[in-house]
């Protein structure tokens, strides 16, 4: 008896030990992208391993001149906030809608909308571009921001029409003998119940639009529009040299994440896997 | 589910006013997801279904149709044929190595622990960081670190490692997602059951191979969907990290694809070898997700 619960305890302290130093290493980038960040040329150099002696902020200023970071948060804040809020309430409008199945038609566009969602965005690059350099969209944050929305419309109209299905008709039978309008309906009742579903979307749709590429790569070049991971991908091309000043790059766009990440845990794995269970 | 007509009928100063009022009203709430897709997403899409059979550069005024030739140029090209490669290089490690990563760290985490949630944190932060941020992080670290100091060389820069390399920064960032949804499905699996089996005197791996997997098994069939078809589309950390280099070695289809549009200039080309990428995505997440539910019921 004695002897296996000894067993047990040393089984218990051995998964503990794996788990901590897988951990360790599955962190340690990080770690050498601190402490990189804030050392001479000489200490990379002398002591790579070691916790910076003294911090070398001087990386970080020539990083922040050099992506012209304020500028380019600034443009990530815009974009994603645009983003976020015409989801929330496009998406949302839409999916009561369709969801409710009222017309035939409402199912075609269903299907239409969610067989975008494996899409890949090189094949309508092109021709978008051509499109919105004809309207003028290019290089703006108008174009950047509704190329977003419409090319996440399936993913997030996906999402809400799955959870529409699961709100009892009965409210909004009621609410509708008492001769609400279809509006009223979607805005007084069916919006307000939509509250978890809104945080997900809110959280994956912000994700989403922080960290995309190939959209901005295509449509939001100049300086003026880039956003964080575009500035990036120009930076990293142009400085590649001094590696102190490359991760105090890294870091300073890691700074927001961090705070996002920390702030909406909950919501984060909360929105992620049920995008993951019903995609 | 009640007609919308009978609610209104059913109410007391129903007329067909209201019902076509209320028909209006629906529509203009799809209205604006409707028309931002059409504009952005079909309209591109079918204009694109045409430039593909021209031979457009882009830039001219004129083009010519060309029927099939782009199709059949396809199929003969030689300079697809590391791209694909590639791509489906990528596509296996990852599906692979992130679903056995993700379910090897849950597995290792459920247990009782008090930290344990914190840890799961830990591992699912990548997850909000930037293809693009990640794939930097890890080029430093090959170039600054792993060189210098581990003596690990030239892991991006050889032609022979490339794709390894890539694969590899797609595990560390991806590990932590499939770890979460599995977590989901493994905390569903009930608790009593695994106490009867023990009982009975099944070994960890019996216990793992005939009771827990056949539960998680749709957590699998999901995550090898979404890692097969990320990984066909694979192009931030490729256009991040190397650029398609050193030379062409780390070259994907999907970047291969944007090098033709904007770079050489071959438009109609450009766009035939994209709608071919999408059909096989298409076909290969199809059968591959009724594959595995099929095998959901056996196991």
């Amino acid at each position: 008896m004695r002897l296996v619960q000894r067993r047990w305890r040393w089984g218990r302290i051995g998964r503990i030990a794996t788990v901590v130093i897988v951990a360790v290493l599955f962190f340690s980038p990080l770690y050498v992208s601190f402490t990189y960040s804030f050392k001479s040329r000489q200490e990379v150099a002398f002591a790579p391993l070691a916790f910076p002696t003294r911090f070398h902020l001087e990386n970080y200023r020539v990083a922040i001149e050099q992506m012209k970071f304020l500028r380019t948060l600034f443009n990530s804040v815009i974009v994603t906030t645009g983003d976020v809020v015409l989801v929330l309430f496009v998406c949302s409008m839409a999916s009561y809608v369709i969801a409710r199945n009222f017309r035939r038609g409402y199912k075609l566009i269903y299907y239409l909308f969610i067989s975008s969602i494996f899409l890949p965005f090189q094949v309508i690059m092109f021709p978008l571009y051509k499109q919105l350099y004809v309207i003028g969209f290019v290089n703006t944050f108008y174009g950047l921001i509704l190329t977003l929305v419409a090319f996440g419309t399936g993913f997030f109209v996906f999402i809400y029409s799955g959870f529409v299905r699961t709100i009892p008709l009965e409210l909004e039978e009621s609410a509708q003998m008492d001769g609400c309008s279809v509006f009223r309906v979607y805005r007084q009742i069916i919006f307000p119940l939509m509250q978890p579903v809104n945080a997900s979307v809110m959280v994956l749709a912000a994700l989403g639009a922080w960290n995309e590429f190939i959209i901005p790569l295509i449509i939001a070049q100049r300086e003026s529009v880039r956003t964080l991971p575009l500035t990036q991908y120009f930076f990293f091309g142009r400085y590649t040299a001094e590696i102190g000043v490359a991760f105090a790059g890294i870091n300073l766009v890691m700074i927001p994440v961090i705070v996002f990440y920390l702030a909406m845990q909950k919501y984060i794995v909360r929105g992620v896997t049920a995008g993951a269970l019903k995609g | 589910m009640g007609h919308p007509a009978a609610i209104s009928r059913s109410g007391k100063e129903s007329n067909i006013n209201t019902i076509s009022k209320s028909r209006i009203e629906r529509f203009v709430l799809v209205l604006p997801a409707l028309g931002l897709f059409t504009f952005f997403v079909v309209v591109p899409f079918v204009q694109g279904v045409v430039y593909s059979f021209t031979n457009w550069d882009g830039v001219s005024r004129t083009y010519d149709f060309v029927g099939f030739r782009n199709y059949l140029l396809l199929f003969s090209d030689p300079e697809l044929l590391l791209p694909i490669k590639n791509t489906l290089i990528f596509t296996a490690i990852t599906v692979v190595g992130v679903n056995a990563l993700g379910l090897g760290i849950a597995l290792l985490l459920n247990f009782q622990f008090r930290a344990s949630s914190f840890f799961r944190s830990l591992f699912f932060f990548p997850i909000v960081m930037s293809l693009v941020m990640v794939s930097y992080i890890w080029s430093y670290l090959f170039s600054g670190f792993f060189a210098p100091v581990l003596g690990i060389t030239g892991v991006l820069s050889n032609p022979k490692t490339v794709m390894f390399g890539i694969a590899g920064i797609a595990l560390w960032r991806d590990a932590g997602f499939a770890m979460v949804t599995y977590h989901a499905a493994l905390v569903a699996v009930p608790g009593d059951l695994i106490a009867a089996v023990t009982i009975d005197g099944a070994s960890p791996f019996q216990k793992f191979r005939h009771v827990v997997f056949p539960l998680i098994a749709p957590a699998v069939t999901i995550n090898v969907t979404l890692w097969l078809g990320w990984g066909l589309r694979v192009f931030d950390y490729v256009a991040a990290a190397t650029r398609g280099g050193p030379g062409n070695a780390s070259m994907t289809v999907a970047f291969q694809v944007y090098k033709m549009t904007f770079v050489y200039n071959k438009v109609g080309y450009g766009q035939t070898a994209a709608i071919i990428m999408m059909i096989v995505i298409l076909v290969l997440a199809i059968t591959t997700t009724s594959l595995l539910k099929r095998r959901e019921v056996d196991l």
